[in-house]
């Protein structure tokens, strides 16, 4: 097994960053070479460019960098306290919205330009709201409908949901893009959605271990487009760990110890349904109004509780992926009060079950450790797949 | 439609069943007439007019018993626009409705539980559990639910709506139609927004009258509209009069008389009932006659109610003088009759259907909750923090600080769950419920 091992030169070439990939087996890891958060923020404001903080997990990304503003995604982190966010919000509310408040209220994207909140759920929902209205985090809090179906008015309301936003950036920003602004931007994000989709086609003939893969692909978080693509390009090929295959699905895959733990296991994952990474797998069209581009771009998703898919569907993209991938058995990893999720479990694990898959569901608090108890049931799993 | 179906309807509905709970109606009321008047109790006797509402309530489970067959049935959320389907004859449920009344009945633990047991987790809300258990086991304290012909599903009281009807959708094989309205971050809805919103009114008519199977008329939707709008005014009116000192109603009073203006919004019988419950409480305001005994201090409630605890919180609340004048939920239904319009039914509805409160923001909540202590008077606001209303409850904790430092009244926050009991802590609650009232009476 080769191991990759990623460094990002962000400095040297502004935007456009290169990216390196070693077959050293050196034991560094991608993580201990990819820049952070913050150094990307202060890399793109030298660039010109203005960061935004931006809330998962639907948003349109070719929109943003026309108007000037690179997005740097927040889910969590699980190793911020919940503390501050919980002097905002229950108990019963989400990891992902208390953390992420915390991480904002501890000055933890300090400097961002703006805050983006996609309508994807209730929690979201209530989120966006509270710091709209009560102003706990500084910079100005931008919204985005995201429609709940794929009908014509669903598309027409995008389109101009999408116009709005345009207004709210060019205002923050005073940048009004022009047509070979927008060329720009879709060319450097439509290669990285097309980059995205080829690691996943590639999937099967890359050096990579799961924690690896995940790290790479979950760089888009933040990596400007082009520092992504040519770090998901230079994935070198060759086998990859062996191991029971599983598909994982669930909206982030937090904490990443969880893929050494499934590697110990003898698991591998050789598919994904999750928010983070496959759910944004995108068929961006080429051409066209940048609107009506980038609300295309949006509805192209596979199926997704957030934009009201049919679990029917949902289920058969599983059992196409599961098929086509050789998984047998699909771990649904939750986070803790995670309504559009919970809701498709069991509908999930029948039509999965009555495909001869095995189907485990966790529910997990974010931190930076897994519960025993989780790791008890997820071995337990993985021996019945063997 | 069936001939033995229309005979079952005929006999055990429209015959036998109405005439039965009519009589039985007659009874309830005259023993209430008969009952002494028990002046160590803290709250006055109900309204007669709660006969009434029962008996309408009863009817129309009953006919949901029968109605498979006979009417296209529709499932709807509590805050869709009805008046589309009821224009085209649709016999219509209310899961949110029924799960209320088997939380009130207290059988909503035992169905979440069969939900939980079929996979469905403790942590969604209680209202999708209980429907669900019903669903999966044919249980529910009103005999029979009617398996719905078509599913229509508005997101202006949460997402959560969406999510438990792709789950019926998938259950019961119907089509599902979804209106969605975008969240409101802003005061006034955008003109894209009432635009989406229309647009989605007007592409139910086909769906539906294709389920109903005859066609849509513009003049029975209209009258629909007209009766739905009067019949919210009163409501909105009744609400109103609890301004009131003493206030001749509580919102537990408000919680239970609910049942018609969700459930039969837009038929005549729903406004000549809400007409005689308005002529009640005035005749009470005109006898001075107060819900609470010794009303000494006045409370807004916001979020659901705790449905299996309406009654021995009304007690426990009156026994020390607290009558929970107003709630934010029960004004839901009233604050959008002004904002239809039967000249304009589609535009207006757009706007009316974008509008609930749990549809607005944060911010905008607050606010509604400082005007509604100036006008009711409040001494204080109990906010139900719901565990499983995430869409109501996320923003409480601002809302609180604002009301205590803002408007300067006390303001709990009161952890529960408005259908399921095992989130329900009944000494921690009662405690801070007893702080909450000392601290009104400094
Ligand atoms: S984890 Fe689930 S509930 Fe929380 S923000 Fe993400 S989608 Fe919403
Ligand atoms: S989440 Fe709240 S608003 Fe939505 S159905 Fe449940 S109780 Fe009603």
């Amino acid at each position: 097994m080769h191991r990759v091992v990623a460094a990002i030169a962000a400095t040297q070439t502004n935007l456009r960053p290169a990216a390196f990939f070693d077959e050293n087996g050196s034991g560094m890891s991608v993580t201990a070479q990819l820049p952070n958060r913050r150094e990307i923020l202060t890399e793109v404001r030298r660039s010109g460019y203005r960061p935004v903080a931006v809330l998962p997990y639907h948003y349109p990304r070719a929109l943003l960098r026309a108007h000037g503003f690179h997005p740097v995604e927040l889910w969590g982190p699980p190793d911020v306290p919940r503390d501050e966010g919980s002097r905002h919000f229950q108990p019963y509310t989400c990891d992902i919205v208390v953390r992420a408040t915390s991480f904002l209220l501890r000055g933890g994207l300090d400097g961002v330009d703006a805050l983006l909140v996609p309508h994807t759920c209730d929690a979201l929902q209530g989120m966006g709201s509270v710091v709209g209205d009560f102003g706990p985090v500084a910079p100005p809090v931008l919204t985005l409908y995201l429609p709940r179906g794929e009908r014509p008015a669903d598309r027409e309301f995008l389109v101009a949901e999408l116009r709005r936003l345009a207004a709210a950036l060019e205002e923050i920003g005073g940048r009004t893009p022009s047509v070979v602004d927008w060329d720009e931007a879709f060319g450097a994000e439509d290669a990285a959605d097309r980059a995205l989709a080829g690691l996943y086609d590639r999937r099967a003939g890359l050096a990579a271990t799961d924690r690896e893969f995940y790290t790479v692909v979950r760089a888009r978080e933040y990596l400007t487009a082009e520092a992504f693509s040519a770090l998901a390009g230079s994935v070198p090929e060759g086998e990859p760990p062996g191991g029971v295959p599983v598909m994982l699905s669930g909206i982030v895959p937090e904490p990443m110890t969880l893929f050494d733990h499934l590697a110990k296991m003898g698991a591998r994952v050789v598919a994904d349904d999750l928010a983070c990474g496959g759910r944004r797998r995108y068929d961006p069209p080429a051409g066209g109004d940048p609107f009506e581009r980038t609300a295309d771009r949006i509805l192209s998703g596979p199926p997704d509780p957030t934009r009201g898919a049919p679990i029917a569907a949902r289920a058969a993209r599983l059992v196409e992926q599961m098929e086509k991938t050789g998984a047998r058995g699909l771990l649904i990893y939750d986070v803790k009060f995670c309504e559009p999720e919970l809701f498709d479990v069991p509908l999930l694990r029948s039509r999965l079950v009555e495909e001869g898959f095995g189907v485990l569901h966790v529910e997990v608090e974010m931190g930076t450790e897994l519960p025993q108890q989780t790791l008890t049931r997820i071995e337990a799993f993985v021996e019945t797949l063997q | 439609m069936s001939l033995g179906a229309r005979l079952r309807h005929l006999a055990a509905y429209r015959l036998a069943g109405r005439a039965a709970l009519a009589l039985n109606r007659r009874r309830e009321e005259r023993a209430a007439d008969r009952r002494p008047v028990d002046p160590t109790r803290a709250l006055t006797p109900p309204l007669r007019s709660s006969a009434r509402m029962r008996q309408m309530m009863s009817e129309h489970y009953l006919e949901g018993r029968h109605a498979s067959g006979v009417r296209p049935v529709a499932w709807v959320t509590s805050g869709a626009p009805a008046e589309i389907l009821k224009a085209l004859d649709f016999f219509i449920i209310y899961p949110e409705n029924h799960a209320a009344l088997c939380g009130a009945r207290r059988h909503a633990q035992a169905l979440c539980e069969a939900a939980e047991d079929a996979g469905y987790s403790r942590d969604i809300c209680s209202y999708a559990r209980t429907d669900i258990g019903t669903a999966l086991t044919g249980n529910t304290p009103v005999g029979r639910l009617p398996p719905p012909d078509l599913l229509l599903c508005c997101t202006n009281i949460c997402q959560t709506v969406l999510y438990w009807y792709r789950v019926l959708a998938d259950h019961y094989g119907c089509p599902l139609v979804l209106v969605d309205t975008p969240f409101q971050y802003r005061e006034t809805p955008l003109e894209h927004e009432v635009a989406y919103v229309r647009r989605q009114l007007e592409e139910i008519v086909p769906v539906a009258e294709k389920v109903a199977g005859r066609r849509f008329s513009e003049e029975r939707f209209t009258e629909v509209v007209a009766e739905a709008k009067a019949a919210s005014e009163l409501w909105l009116e009744i609400l109103e009069r609890a301004r009131h000192r003493p206030a001749p109603l509580t919102a537990f009073d408000a919680f239970t008389h609910l049942g018609p203006i969700v459930d039969m919004r837009g038929d005549a019988e729903t406004t000549g009932y809400y007409r005689s419950m308005l002529a009640e409480i005035d005749r009470r305001i005109a006898d001075g006659v107060g819900a609470v005994r010794e009303e000494r201090h006045r409370v807004l409630w916001d979020n659901l109610p705790i449905w299996y605890r309406i009654g021995s919180l009304s007690r426990w609340l009156a026994e020390r003088g607290v009558n929970v004048v107003a709630s934010t939920y029960t004004h839901a239904w009233g604050e959008l009759a002004p904002l239809m319009d039967p000249s304009d039914t589609f535009g207006s509805m757009a706007r009316v259907y974008m509008h609930p409160i749990l549809n607005r923001s944060a911010g905008q909540k607050l606010d509604a909750m400082r005007r509604m202590v100036g006008e009711f008077e409040a001494d204080g606001v109990i906010l139900h923090s719901d565990r499983s209303c995430k869409p109501y409850s996320l923003g409480q904790i601002d809302q609180r600080d604002g009301l205590v430092n803002q408007v300067g009244v006390p303001a709990l926050l009161l952890d529960a769950d408005h259908n399921d009991p095992r989130a329900y802590a009944e000494e921690q609650a009662a405690g801070r419920l007893e702080a909450f009232v000392e601290m009104m009476a400094r």
